[in-house]
């Protein structure tokens, strides 16, 4: 049995732990790379949105960071937009892009949509990467200065983590409505059946095509957020190596849950930044850290955790198919 | 004269050169409760799948109360009255029974569009849904997931979500393939108890329920109709002895 009390109280233990951590960690180091994280995990619950409650395995989810990234960069620093306007163009942009690409996209499923997403997403990195003269080329753009909304200064580190942590949770919150809304359980319906989804009236289409857009704004937030922290973008924000990862964050972390996309992210961070100082070749620790995951915890992380905390409390008269039953349902939830 | 509620004309589906439905041309009234027998490979279910919009006919036209269909998709049918259930279980195992009946209840609202406001607290929803399994005597299962329950109870919910959605066609594919014999008339009991005004085509095998449900029976074999007619002639019929004693 899973108890709702422990889930909150955890969930609860973790919004403090993130709130004070400014005050335990005061390396500006360790700062930047929390705030970092969570750039990470909005990007990464906005690809679980579509792998985890939709099924569709996206690998070309870098567009949405990398556009979003350009533009407010490109409409602030060249031409001449507040950082305001910039912002929401870039966004709103974003997502129109999402909306072709979705359409693209979605005339496919499984492997196919995989390909396209994939496709589109090089094309943008060859963009970045050709078009010099609006992109800077590999040199990518640079010259953003940070905002200063209502006042505060985000060139501090510490604000602007806390000011990334808000968004980290209005992203939170949103999914986690996601989830429950008729829209988001119509998704995860056309996951297990889109044929009898048809049948029962749901235009299986539109409900995918609602959640790739969804997914892109949110994409697009990150980007947005990721071009701030930065104060530069270049084609690696687009490459396929950023897509991936975010692939690996949500995978790594438990798709289909609220929590896993943000372990991972902090998991793909930390190794990124941290390890890589130490050890060179850190792609092949993540590669096979990776792996341990999958060997041991093929659901992730987050659900992984989750089974084996339940295990080490039921040890003493373990019912086996109760156990069972009651991950699959929570896998659900 | 009144309003068919399906009129089919001259409908055919190939698969790879193979026709499946060969020259179908079938028209029922509203209200009817229509047999359709033939033996495996007949081509029924194909004939259902054509009417729900699993797939477009390659040849024909199909009109559901009068209205031309055969380029509507599979949803659009299903918003113009159309019910239908499936030979093969088609349920979602990991969720509820009661999840399951909110899911088909869902796909006729509005709300499957919202992606803010809490499924799980508009009750009104949840109160019809369990309404629903009541009629089908399904309401102690549910708050168990799909997984959990019997063969004969996962019958009976694919019926409770078709019904759930209060159709005026509805299409029942071997509703009662594989039950016990209790459990057969439990089932026969509960597609007694729908309204009359519901038009009702079904697929099924067995003679003795059929005889006693159906007001029409069309019979078909290699994708074609062999006999139509009421009860006794198709039961005279020496064409239908053929079909069941040749196949
Ligand atoms: N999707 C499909 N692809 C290829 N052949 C099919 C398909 N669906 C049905 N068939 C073929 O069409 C014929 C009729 O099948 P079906 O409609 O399922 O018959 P029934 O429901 O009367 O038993 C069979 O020969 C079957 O093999
Ligand atoms: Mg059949």
């Amino acid at each position: 049995m899973r108890s709702p009390v422990s889930t909150l109280s955890l969930s609860l233990i973790g919004l403090v732990a993130l709130l004070v951590m400014p005050w335990l960690v005061t390396s500006e180091y360790y700062i930047n790379i929390a705030s970092q994280i969570a750039i990470a995990a909005i990007l990464a619950l906005s690809l679980n949105l579509l792998v985890g409650w939709g099924g569709m395995i996206s690998l070309g989810h870098a567009a949405y960071l990398g556009v979003a990234a350009y533009l407010s960069i490109y409409l602030t620093t060249q031409a001449g937009f507040g950082h305001l306007t910039g912002a929401l163009i870039a966004i709103g942009a974003t997502t129109g892009l999402a909306m072709i690409f979705g359409y693209l996209a979605l005339r496919a499923s499984g492997l196919g949509f995989l390909m396209i997403t994939l496709a589109l997403g090089q094309i943008l990195w060859g963009v970045a990467y050709r078009w010099s003269s609006l992109t800077g080329g590999d040199n990518g753009l640079g010259g953003l200065k940070r905002p200063h909304p209502f006042g505060l200064n985000l060139m501090d580190p510490t604000t602007f983590y806390y000011f990334v942590l808000v968004f980290l949770g209005i992203a939170l919150l949103c999914m986690a409505r996601f989830m429950q809304s008729g829209l988001g359980q119509s998704l995860q319906g056309t996951r297990d059946q889109p044929r009898r989804m048809h049948a029962l009236g749901y235009n299986v289409w539109l409900i995918q095509w609602l959640s790739f857009v969804f997914a892109g704004f949110w994409g697009a937030v990150a980007g947005l957020l990721y071009a701030y922290y930065n104060q530069f973008v270049s084609p690696q924000a687009l490459h396929l190596t950023t897509s991936a990862e975010t692939l690996l964050m949500v995978i790594a972390g438990g798709t289909g849950t609220l929590l896993g996309p943000v372990v991972g992210a902090a998991l793909v961070v930390i190794l990124k930044n941290v390890v890589s100082a130490y050890i060179t070749r850190w792609l092949i620790l993540l590669g096979v850290i990776f792996v341990v995951i999958v060997l041991f915890m093929p659901e992730g992380l987050v659900p992984g955790a989750r089974r084996v905390l339940r295990a080490l409390k039921n040890s003493p008269h373990t019912d086996k198919d109760a156990d069972v039953s009651s991950i699959v349902r929570d896998r659900t939830q | 004269m009144t309003i068919s509620a399906l009129e089919v004309t001259g409908l055919y589906r190939y698969f790879g050169g193979l026709p499946a439905v060969r020259d179908v041309t079938m028209r029922i009234p509203a209200g009817e409760r229509r047999l359709l027998l033939g033996p495996n490979g007949a081509g029924k279910t194909t004939f259902f799948n054509l009417i729900a919009g699993d797939y477009p006919p390659s040849q024909g036209e199909i009109r559901i109360f009068g209205q031309n269909v055969t380029r509507k998709s599979a949803n659009q049918r299903t918003h113009l009255g159309m019910a239908r259930t499936y030979q093969i279980i088609t349920l979602f195992p990991k969720n509820t029974v009661l999840h399951n009946v909110v899911i088909s209840l869902v796909g006729l609202r509005e709300c499957r569009f919202n992606p803010w406001s809490d499924l799980r607290r508009q009750t009104a929803l949840w109160d019809e849904a369990r309404a629903t399994l009541v009629l089908v005597g399904l309401e102690h299962l549910a708050d168990q997931t799909v997984m959990e329950t019997s063969y004969g109870e996962r019958r009976r919910l694919e019926i409770a979500m078709a019904l759930a959605q209060k159709p005026k066609l509805l299409l029942l594919d071997e509703p009662l393939a594989g039950l016990s014999a209790d459990e057969r008339q439990d089932v026969q009991r509960l597609l007694q108890s729908i309204p009359r005004d519901v038009t009702i085509v079904m697929i099924e095998h067995d003679m003795d329920v059929a005889l006693a449900f159906a007001d029409v029976i069309t019979v078909m074999q290699h994708g074609q109709v062999v006999v139509e007619g009421s009860r006794a002639d198709v039961v005279a019929d020496p064409k239908t002895r053929e079909v069941y004693l040749g196949q």
